[in-house]
C-alpha cells in the first residue's frame, strides 16, 4: 500500500460560542481562513494541484450547510477541478475527512487532497436548529438522543469519577492552555479576520478585526471550579468548568501521497498511520476513547498506550473531565507525570485540551490534528495519538508517525 | 394648551423613587432619573461619568431587579435615562413633570427646590413625594410661578402594587395643575386619589402610624405577645395577613420609627400624643440595628436550626427572640369561619376572650382617633377610609368598620368605659345618622360632618361599580357562585362570586343559560368581578372538589361528560352571536385563564397574574385552555410560520403550560403569548369593568362578527420526538418526578394534535377530545388524585 502524508496542518483560534471573538463571523469565513492559511504555508504545492476537500462538521446546515466542501473550494479560488464533499461523524468529524483523504490517497486513488474541519456553534446551534427526533424511537429507546451532558454524568457516577478529580483535571488543562499561550506554542493557528457588530449613535456598524488567540484560556482556580453549580443534573458533578467549551473554528490538513510529496518536493510533518472507530453504549459515549485507542494500536501492532508513552504524545479530546479521566484510566496513562500540567514528562494535552481551548464539534478532529503536527515536531516524538468520543456511542483514535 | 407629560424626572432613586420611575416609564413617560454625585469619589474618578453616576446607576439597578418586580416589563427601563445632580441638573429644563424622591431632611430639599425653581420650565409641575415634611415649609421664598405648580404627590412602597397616591395641594397650587395630577394619576399611573392636607404625615401614615403606635401601647399594657397581636389584628379583622409587626419587619423600622418620631415633633396637640412615643424595647431594637427584614431580624427572625427554618419573635419585656407555638383564640378562630368582614368583626367583638376584650379596645382607639382627624387631616370619612385600603391594604377603612360593628352599639360602649367619644360623632348620631356610609338606589354616599347631611361618593365616570347595579336590582341571574348583571347600555357583565372566583360545576352550568339570555336580551357581555384584595384574584382557578368526588368514586365516564359540558360552555362564549371581552386582574390561573382565553377580547389590568398552571394540581387545562394558548402562538401570524417553525412556537406554548408559567404582569403576558395584540391592558383597576363594557360596546358599534371556525395546523408526532427525548435527559438530570414527566407528555400529546404529521390541519373537535381523554387519564390515576388533594387542602403542589 501506498503512503499517505500529513504535509500541512493548520487551524483558526477556537474561540467561545456566542460571546466569543468569532460569533459573528460566518463559518465559511472560518474555513476560508484556514484552507488559504493552509495553501500559504503548503510552498509548493498550489490549488489546482489540490484534486478534493473534504470537510468534516457535525451540524452541516443552513451556514454551513448544502456541500460546505465545494463551497469553499470555489469561494477560495480553487479551480473547477478541485472537488468538495460534507462527512459527518459528529465529534470525530473532522478526523474522519482526514483520515478518509489519507486512505484514498493510501488507496491509490488519490494524490492531494485536503481535509479538515469546520463548526461555528454561535451560528449553528448543537442540535442544529430543526431537531426532530422520530417519534417512536424517541419513546422506544431515548438514549439514542440522550444529551451529552447527561453521558458525562452516566461516566462519573458509573466509574465514580468524583467532581474533585473533574474539577482538578479541568484546572490542570486550564493552566497547560495558559502557559502553552503565554509561550507561543500554538504555532499551527491561522489569524482570522473577524466581524463584529456595534450599534453607534443609534447605527449598528460592521467592524473587523483580526483574531489570532484562543479565547476560552482563563485564569482559573479550583475554589472558583468548586463553586459552579451542576449543569446537567440535579445532584450532578458535571459542571461548565469541567466540560468542553462551546466553540467556533476550523481547521484543515493537506495530505500527499509519496510520490506527490517527491513531485512537488515538499517536506511532510508526519506519516498518516491508521485510523479506527470503535462503538460503545450511546448513555455513556465519553468512554469511546478507551476502546477506540487500544483497537488503533492494535491495528498498528504497537501494543500497548504505556508501551510507546515514551516516544509519543496524545491529544485525547476532552468533551468532559469525567470521560477523558475514565479514558485515561483505561489506557493506563491517568498518572500525573503523564498528564498534569506541573509535570514536564507530560504526554497527554501537553498544551491543553478542550476544556481550556474549546471544542468546536465537528471541527475538532482536524484541529486537533494540527495542535498534534505541531507539538510532534517540536519534540521530535516518534507517534502521535489522537482520539475523541463521538455522541450516540464510539470512539474513534488515529496514529501519525512523525517523518524524519 | 393642553398639558401633558411627555418627559419626566425622578430625583432621587431609591426604592421609592425607582418605582415611581419604573410606573411613569409604564405610561409612556420618557423618565430622567436623577441622584447625588458619591462623596466618596477617588481622584481619578472626579472625571468619570461612570463613577459620578454610580448611585442612580445602582438605584435603577436595584429597582430592575426588585422582588416583587416595580417593572411592568423589564422594557421599560428603555425610557429611563439616568444622570446626577450636578452635570445633568439643567436637563430638568426639559420636564414636565419633576417628582422629589430624595432623603426626609427639610433643607436639602429647601436646597434643591431652589435650585428647581431656576432652571425649570415655567408650567412645568413640581412634586414632593415627602412622606411628613409640611409642603409649606419646603417651599417657602420660592418664587409664586414655583408655588403655583407645587404640590405633594405621595406614592406608597411598592409603588407599583400600593393603589393609593395622596395629593395634597400646596396654598397656591393652582387648580388646573391639582385636577390635572389627579386625573393623570387615576388614569395613566392607574392609582387611587386620596386627597390630603398639608398636615404631618398626611393622611395614611397619620392614621396608620397611630394604628401601630396604639397597638403596641395596648399590647403592652395587657401583657400580650406579639404573634397573639398579629394572630388578631391579621385576616381575621380584614387586615393584611402580616398584619402589625411582620408588616413592619417588610416596611423596615426604621422606616416606621421615623413616621412615629416625626408624628410626635410635628403634632404638639395631638390628644394621643403619647401613642407615637417609641416604646423602650423597640428603641433598644433601633440601637442594636434590628430594622426588619432588610437586616434578617425584626419582631421576628429566622433561624436555622438543624437544617430546619425556626421563625422566633422578640420578647419586648427581655429583648431576647423566643420561639413561638400557633396562636389560638376562641374568638379568632370563630371569625376565620366567617365569610365577610363585617361577620368576622362582630364573632371577634361579641368574644370575651382575651383576644377579644384586646381587638376592642385597639379598635375603639382607632375609630376615636380617626374620627378626631377630621377636618384636620381630611374633610371626609372617604378619604380616609380610602387611604388605609389603598395605602395599608386593609379591607376596610376605620369608618367602614365602625359601620360594620354598629355605630350607635359601640359609641354607647365607649361611653360606657369612659372613652371619649367625639363630637362630630356624637352630633350624626344625634342627627339620627347612625352609619358612615348608606347605599341607596345603587348610590353610595357618606355622612359629612361639614353639612351634617349624607353626600355621595364620587368616584369617577369609568369606574363602574358591579355592587352599584346590583344594588338596584339589575341582576338578570343569578347562582350562588356567580350571576349575570345588566351594567347598562344592553352590555351584561358575567360576575363570579365563588370563593376565590374558582370556577365550579354551578358556573359551567350557569354560563350557556347567561349566554342565551344575552343573546337575546343584550349586545355582548363582560367577564369580570371586582372581589378585593391584593393582587386579588379574577379567578384562581377550577374548584377540584367535585372531580376529585368523582374520581374516588370511578364515575369517570361521569368527568368525561362534565368536561364535554365544559366545551361546550367555553367554546360556546367564543363563537356566541355577541362580542365577550374579559377583564382579568390579578389572579388569573387554570380556568380563569380559560376563561380569558376564549373571550373575543382581553381587557387586563396592568397587575396580571395569568397562567394555566394545572399541572401543579396533577391535572391537564380541561377548558380548552391549551388549545386556545396554542391557537394564539401558530394563528398570530398564519401565513408566516412555515412548518420548520413550528418547533419554536410549540416549545414556547408547552413550556408555558407544563412548567405553569404564571406571568407577573399583563405587559408579560402578552408577551408569553397568553394576551394577543388586540388585547388591551389598563392600568387602574376600578377602571377595568367599564373599560371592558366600552370594548363590548365598540365591537358592537363596528359590526361584531363571531370568529369563523377553523380548522388548526399543529406541530403533530414531531413535537412528541422532541419532548420524549428531553424528558429523557431531564428525568436522567433528576429535573422531574414520575408523574409530572407522565403529565407533561400528556400535555404535549394535546397541543401538539396527536399522532399527525408536522403542519397537519385538525379541527377543534380533534384537539378537544385529546384534551378530554388526557384529563379523564390523570384522574383515572392515584397519583393525580393524591396531587389534587395535596393542593386542595394546602394551596401547594405535591410534586410526584
Amino acid at each position: 500500500m501506498r503512503e499517505a502524508y500529513i504535509v500541512q496542518s493548520v487551524r483558526t483560534p477556537g474561540c467561545r460560542r456566542g460571546r466569543g471573538a468569532l460569533a459573528y463571523t460566518r463559518p465559511e469565513d472560518l474555513l476560508k481562513t484556514a484552507i488559504l492559511g493552509l495553501m500559504e504555508r503548503a510552498k509548493g504545492v498550489e490549488k489546482k494541484d489540490v484534486e478534493d476537500i473534504l470537510i468534516g462538521c457535525a451540524f452541516p446546515e443552513a451556514e454551513q450547510g448544502l456541500n460546505i466542501g465545494r463551497i469553499i473550494a470555489q469561494m477560495t479560488g480553487f479551480p473547477d477541478e478541485t472537488c468538495g464533499a460534507t462527512v459527518n461523524r459528529f465529534c470525530a468529524s473532522g478526523l474522519e475527512a482526514i483520515s478518509l483523504q489519507a486512505m484514498r490517497i493510501m488507496g491509490g486513488m488519490c494524490d492531494v487532497a485536503i481535509g479538515g474541519g469546520l463548526e461555528s456553534m454561535s451560528i449553528v446551534p448543537m442540535g442544529g436548529n430543526l431537531p426532530r427526533p422520530h417519534p417512536e424511537l424517541a419513546k422506544t429507546y431515548p438514549d439514542a438522543y440522550i444529551s451529552m451532558g447527561m453521558t458525562a454524568e452516566n461516566v462519573a457516577n458509573r466509574y465514580k469519577i468524583t467532581r474533585e478529580m473533574q474539577d482538578t483535571f479541568a484546572f490542570g488543562s486550564q493552566a497547560k492552555a495558559a502557559e502553552a499561550q503565554k509561550n507561543g506554542k500554538y504555532k499551527e493557528i491561522v489569524p482570522v479576520e473577524a466581524v463584529r457588530f456595534k450599534e453607534k449613535n443609534g447605527i449598528t456598524v460592521k467592524e473587523t478585526f483580526i483574531q489570532d488567540f484562543d479565547d476560552g484560556v482563563r485564569p482559573t482556580t479550583m475554589e472558583g471550579l468548586a463553586k459552579l453549580r451542576p449543569a446537567f443534573a440535579a445532584m450532578g458533578s458535571v459542571t461548565a468548568g469541567n466540560s468542553s467549551q462551546t466553540t467556533d473554528g476550523a481547521a484543515c490538513s493537506l495530505i500527499m501521497s509519496g510520490e506527490a510529496v517527491k513531485k512537488f518536493g515538499v517536506k511532510p510533518i508526519a506519516k498518516f498511520k491508521a485510523y479506527v472507530v470503535a462503538g460503545c453504549r450511546s448513555d455513556e459515549m465519553g468512554v469511546g476513547p478507551a476502546y477506540a485507542i487500544p483497537k488503533l494500536l492494535k491495528v498498528a501492532g504497537l501494543g500497548t498506550a504505556l508501551d510507546i508513552a515514551g516516544n509519543a504524545i496524545f491529544e485525547i479530546n476532552e468533551a468532559f473531565a469525567s470521560q477523558a479521566i475514565y479514558s485515561l484510566q483505561q489506557i493506563g496513562l491517568f498518572d500525573e507525570k503523564y498528564y498534569s500540567h506541573e509535570s514536564d514528562q507530560r504526554i497527554v494535552n501537553v498544551n491543553g485540551g478542550a476544556i481550556a481551548l474549546g471544542h468546536p464539534l465537528g471541527c475538532t478532529g482536524a484541529k486537533l490534528c494540527a495542535q498534534l503536527m505541531n507539538e510532534m515536531q517540536v519534540r521530535g516524538v516518534k507517534y502521535g495519538v489522537e482520539s475523541m468520543c463521538i455522541g450516540g456511542g464510539m470512539g474513534a483514535a488515529a496514529l501519525f508517525e512523525l517523518c524524519d | 394648551m393642553v398639558r401633558r407629560i411627555n418627559k419626566a424626572a425622578v430625583i432621587g432613586s431609591g426604592i421609592m423613587g425607582g418605582g415611581i420611575a419604573a410606573l411613569l416609564a409604564a405610561a409612556g413617560v420618557e423618565m430622567l432619573l436623577l441622584d447625588i454625585v458619591p462623596f466618596d469619589l477617588k481622584d481619578e474618578e472626579k472625571q468619570d461619568k461612570k463613577a459620578r453616576n454610580r448611585i442612580v446607576t445602582m438605584g435603577l439597578e436595584g429597582a430592575i431587579k426588585a422582588k416583587p418586580p416595580l417593572f411592568y416589563s423589564k422594557d421599560d427601563a428603555m425610557r429611563i435615562s439616568t444622570g446626577n445632580l450636578e452635570d445633568d441638573f439643567d436637563k430638568l429644563a426639559e420636564c414636565d413633570w419633576i417628582i422629589e424622591v430624595v432623603v426626609e431632611n427639610l433643607k436639602i430639599k429647601q436646597q434643591l427646590f431652589a435650585r428647581i425653581d431656576k432652571v425649570r420650565k415655567p408650567d412645568a409641575i413640581i412634586s414632593s413625594n415627602t412622606s411628613g415634611i409640611p409642603l409649606k415649609a419646603m417651599s417657602e421664598g420660592l418664587s409664586a410661578g414655583f408655588k403655583e405648580h407645587f404640590l405633594g404627590t405621595h406614592f406608597f412602597n411598592p409603588v407599583r402594587y400600593m393603589h393609593l397616591l395622596e395629593i395634597i395641594p400646596g396654598e397656591a397650587t393652582k387648580k388646573e395643575v391639582l385636577d390635572f395630577v389627579a386625573e393623570f394619576g387615576e388614569n395613566r399611573l392607574g392609582k387611587g386619589i386620596v386627597w390630603a392636607k398639608d398636615t404631618p404625615n398626611f393622611i395614611g401614615n397619620r392614621i396608620g402610624i397611630h394604628g401601630i403606635g396604639a397597638t403596641m401601647k395596648a399590647m403592652l399594657e395587657d401583657g400580650l405577645t406579639i404573634p397573639e397581636v398579629d394572630a388578631i389584628f391579621g385576616a381575621p379583622l380584614g387586615r393584611p395577613k402580616t398584619a402589625i409587626f411582620a408588616t413592619s419587619d417588610l416596611v423596615g423600622l426604621d422606616t416606621m420609627t421615623h413616621v412615629m418620631k416625626n408624628t410626635y415633633d410635628l403634632c404638639a396637640d395631638d390628644e394621643e400624643r403619647d401613642v407615637f412615643k417609641l416604646p423602650d424595647f423597640l428603641q433598644a431594637m433601633i440601637d442594636k440595628k434590628l430594622l426588619g427584614n432588610k437586616t434578617k431580624a425584626g419582631f421576628y427572625k429566622k433561624e436555622i436550626i438543624d437544617w430546619k427554618k425556626i421563625k422566633k419573635v422578640i420578647n419586648p419585656a427581655t429583648g431576647e427572640y423566643e420561639t413561638f407555638d400557633k396562636v389560638s383564640f376562641p374568638c379568632i378562630d370563630a371569625a376565620k369561619k366567617a365569610k365577610t368582614l363585617p361577620e368576622k368583626l362582630k364573632v371577634v367583638l361579641a368574644g370575651d376572650d382575651k383576644a377579644a376584650k384586646f381587638a376592642w379596645k385597639v379598635l375603639a382607639a382607632s375609630f376615636i382617633y380617626a374620627a378626631n382627624r377630621i377636618p384636620e387631616i381630611s374633610d371626609t370619612v372617604v378619604e380616609i377610609d380610602n387611604a388605609m385600603k389603598w395605602g395599608y391594604n386593609f379591607e376596610f377603612g376605620p369608618f367602614e368598620s365602625w359601620d360594620a360593628v354598629g355605630v350607635k352599639e359601640s359609641v354607647e360602649k365607649m361611653a360606657k368605659e369612659g372613652l371619649k367619644v367625639p363630637e362630630n360623632v356624637k352630633k350624626m348620631l344625634a342627627k339620627g345618622a347612625t352609619s358612615f356610609y348608606k347605599v341607596e338606589k345603587g348610590q353610595k354616599s357618606f355622612y359629612d360632618f361639614a353639612s351634617e347631611s349624607y353626600k355621595p361618593v364620587k368616584t369617577s365616570p369609568k369606574a363602574l361599580v358591579i355592587a352599584n347595579f346590583k344594588a338596584e336590582n339589575k341582576v338578570a341571574l343569578s347562582t350562588p357562585s356567580c350571576s349575570l348583571v345588566d351594567i347598562g347600555d344592553g352590555v351584561y357583565c358575567l360576575e363570579f362570586h365563588s370563593k376565590m372566583n374558582a370556577i365550579n360545576k354551578d358556573m359551567v352550568d350557569f354560563m350557556a343559560k347567561a349566554g342565551e339570555y344575552v343573546s337575546q336580551n343584550g349586545v355582548g357581555m363582560v367577564i369580570g368581578n371586582q372581589a378585593g384584595g391584593m393582587p386579588g384574584a379574577f379567578s384562581a382557578g377550577g374548584d377540584l372538589a367535585f372531580m376529585l368526588g368523582l374520581a374516588k368514586a370511578g364515575k369517570f365516564d361521569e368527568i368525561d361528560s362534565f368536561i364535554k359540558t365544559v366545551h361546550e360552555g367555553i367554546m360556546g362564549v367564543r363563537y356566541a352571536n355577541f362580542p365577550a371581552v374579559a377583564a382579568p386582574y390579578g389572579l388569573t390561573l387554570g380556568g380563569g385563564c380559560e376563561m380569558c382565553l376564549t373571550a373575543d377580547r382581553i381587557v387586563a389590568h396592568a397587575d396580571l397574574f395569568m397562567g394555566l398552571v394545572e399541572i401543579g394540581a396533577g391535572l391537564v387545562p380541561g377548558g380548552c385552555g391549551m388549545i386556545n394558548l396554542w391557537r394564539n402562538f401558530i394563528m398570530s401570524k398564519p401565513d408566516a410560520a412555515k412548518v420548520t417553525d413550528y418547533g419554536g412556537f410549540f416549545l414556547n406554548a408547552f413550556m408555558a403550560v407544563a412548567q405553569a408559567k404564571v406571568s407577573n404582569s399583563a405587559a408579560m403576558a402578552r408577551k408569553s403569548g397568553f394576551l394577543k395584540d388586540s388585547d388591551r391592558i389598563v392600568m387602574n383597576r376600578d377602571n377595568l369593568i367599564g373599560e371592558a363594557k366600552k370594548e363590548v360596546l365598540k365591537m358592537v358599534d363596528d359590526g361584531y362578527a363571531p370568529p369563523l371556525k377553523t380548522k388548526i395546523p399543529v406541530f403533530g408526532r414531531e413535537a412528541h420526538g422532541m419532548v420524549w427525548a428531553e424528558m429523557n435527559n431531564m428525568k436522567g438530570g433528576g429535573y422531574i418526578t414520575p408523574h409530572m414527566e407522565f403529565i407533561a407528555k400528556k400535555i404535549c400529546v394535546c397541543m401538539s394534535g396527536g399522532d399527525v404529521p408536522c403542519g397537519t390541519l385538525v379541527s377543534e373537535e380533534h384537539l378537544m377530545k385529546l384534551e378530554r381523554e388526557a384529563f379523564v387519564d390523570l384522574w383515572k390515576t392515584e397519583n393525580t388524585q393524591k396531587m389534587a388533594e395535596n393542593i386542595m387542602a394546602t394551596g401547594k403542589p405535591l410534586f410526584l
